[in-house]
């Protein structure tokens, strides 16, 4: 078919007016469950992340950086 | 192709017609909507087509009677589209497909109830695939890709026959989010806004009455939009929506709304568990989410130059650029815990020459006047709460909460 054998450069100007994220269309009649909300929601996301907790490689390399400093001056 | 005889094509054209009346008074949805389903490359479409160019002349049959007649409006221009679509000249398809798409909008006005909702959506559906296809066949003859412009101007005067009180209405939303698809893909999203207006401003339809298939793409574009706008908590409001009520089976939907709820999540201070980022192969943000985090502001920058293309395209770089503030903010509370640890009461004094410091060990070279400008900034957005010590160049942190969590709330502008 002719629209295989088009030269790649065309291909190209056209990807211009792509959009990569096009959402894909569901049957007309396709059926699904909702699932319970709140539930799953938790599972999927951390809002308390932001710890007090040093014991992590980069806050012991920070630490030994900054003591290190310090004895210099 | 077999040799096709034309009584054979004559039984095929007049089975079609017959069909499609047959549909039409019997009011069955359905039915009409398998004889306009170009791109489901039926056999029995197939051959159809084969016997429309077999025949040739088949308006001559349509005006024979009356019962063919009736609709010959929008049939004969379908078998001109479909002889085309056949043949591979996708603009010629196209072009034909809008007239009989124009006249089948024409008669779903006039017909009361809304039984023939299905089949619109089909026409909907066809029109704006079609266009895509027949644009990058113009491209490629070097002429210019126009169809789907077209498509969409044809589907705002079929919005128009929807959106409207009354039993069809709850189809509007399908040709909304078909206008979506088109003018993302146009980069013309400014037009979204008109539609958007008449969704969400009628008082008369409650959205939760519209299909679900619907409802999840429309916030999906919407909240891209949102995310373009950089209205967080509404893109927030939006995009878990899409993401609560999308079919769990489809993933790849779910990946997408991801790609940009993220961005969002991660800018009011809620990050995702890193199975989320791995089942939906999002691996481009785990840096991103471990430079939160650690503080650490190298990482961050890797992250976002070594996918800095992605980004770009999916319009997501500007908001996770923003996220350098909250790294500052964790860094400099990293600092402030191991100061505490060490000397607790001198812990919420802090040397900006220590701030100086722990940049160089991530190779960031500022000195004491960009670091003063950084912090300014955070105590400017509430990120940290303090002040000055201007001659001793030294910032004093509040001994209550000098590092106010986001809870889900965008940083302030």
């Amino acid at each position: 078919m002719a629209t295989e054998t088009k030269p790649a450069t065309e291909d190209v100007k056209i990807d211009l007016f792509e959009d990569d994220d096009e959402f894909e269309e569901f049957e007309i009649n396709e059926e699904w469950e909702v699932k319970e909300e709140g539930k799953e929601v938790t599972q999927q996301w951390e809002d308390d992340w932001d710890d007090d907790d040093v014991n992590d490689d980069f806050s012991i390399q920070l630490r030994r950086e900054l003591e290190n400093n310090a004895e210099k001056n | 192709m077999a040799y096709l005889s034309m009584g054979e094509s004559h039984r095929r054209i007049t089975d079609y017609l017959n069909r499609f009346s047959d549909a039409v008074y019997s009011q069955d949805g359905a039915a009409l909507s398998k004889l306009l389903s170009f791109s489901s490359n039926s056999p029995y479409l197939l051959s159809l087509a084969d016997a429309l160019n077999v025949f040739q002349d088949a308006n001559r049959l349509l005006k024979q009677s009356e019962k063919y007649a009736q609709f010959g409006e929008i049939t004969a221009p379908l078998f001109r589209s479909l002889q085309n679509y056949r043949l591979g000249n996708l603009a010629d398809a196209y072009q034909a497909f809008e007239k009989a798409a124009n006249a089948f909008t024409q008669e779903f006005r006039n017909w009361e109830s809304a039984w023939a909702l299905e089949a619109l959506y089909v026409v909907a559906y066809e029109i704006r695939v079609l266009a895509e296809r027949a644009d990058r066949e113009l491209a490629s003859n070097g002429k210019s890709p126009e169809k789907l412009k077209g498509a969409g101007s044809f589907l705002m005067k079929m919005f128009g026959v929807l959106a409207g009180k009354g039993p069809k209405r709850v189809g509007a939303l399908y040709v909304t989010c078909q206008l979506f698809k088109i003018y993302f893909k146009l980069g013309t999203v400014h037009l979204c806004r008109s539609v958007i207006r008449s969704i969400e401003t009628a008082r008369f339809f409650d959205f939760e009455e519209f299909p679900k298939r619907d409802k999840v793409t429309y916030m999906y574009y919407t909240g891209r939009l949102e995310v373009f706008n950089e209205n967080f908590p509404a893109a927030d409001h939006k995009l878990s929506y899409a993401l609560m009520h999308c079919n769990p089976r489809n993933e790849a939907n779910i990946r997408m709304i991801l790609k940009y709820l993220i961005p969002v999540k991660l800018s009011i201070g809620i990050l995702p568990q890193d199975w989320l980022l791995k089942k939906y192969n999002l691996v481009e943000y785990r840096n991103v989410v471990l430079a939160l985090k650690r503080g650490d502001l190298r990482l961050l920058r890797h992250a976002l130059q070594e996918h800095e293309d992605r980004f770009l395209r999916s319009g997501v770089f500007l908001v996770l650029e923003k996220l350098e503030l909250q790294v500052y903010q964790r860094l400099l509370k990293k600092i402030y815990i191991i100061q505490k640890q060490k000397d607790p009461s001198k812990a919420h004094q802090m040397k900006l020459e220590v701030i100086v410091k722990a940049l160089k060990w991530l190779e960031i070279d500022m000195d004491l006047d960009e670091v003063e400008c950084i912090v300014a900034i955070l105590i400017f957005k509430n990120l940290v709460k303090g002040y000055f010590a201007h001659k001793s160049k030294v910032v004093v942190l509040s001994k209550q909460d000098p590092f106010p969590k986001l809870n889900g709330k965008p940083v302030n502008s």
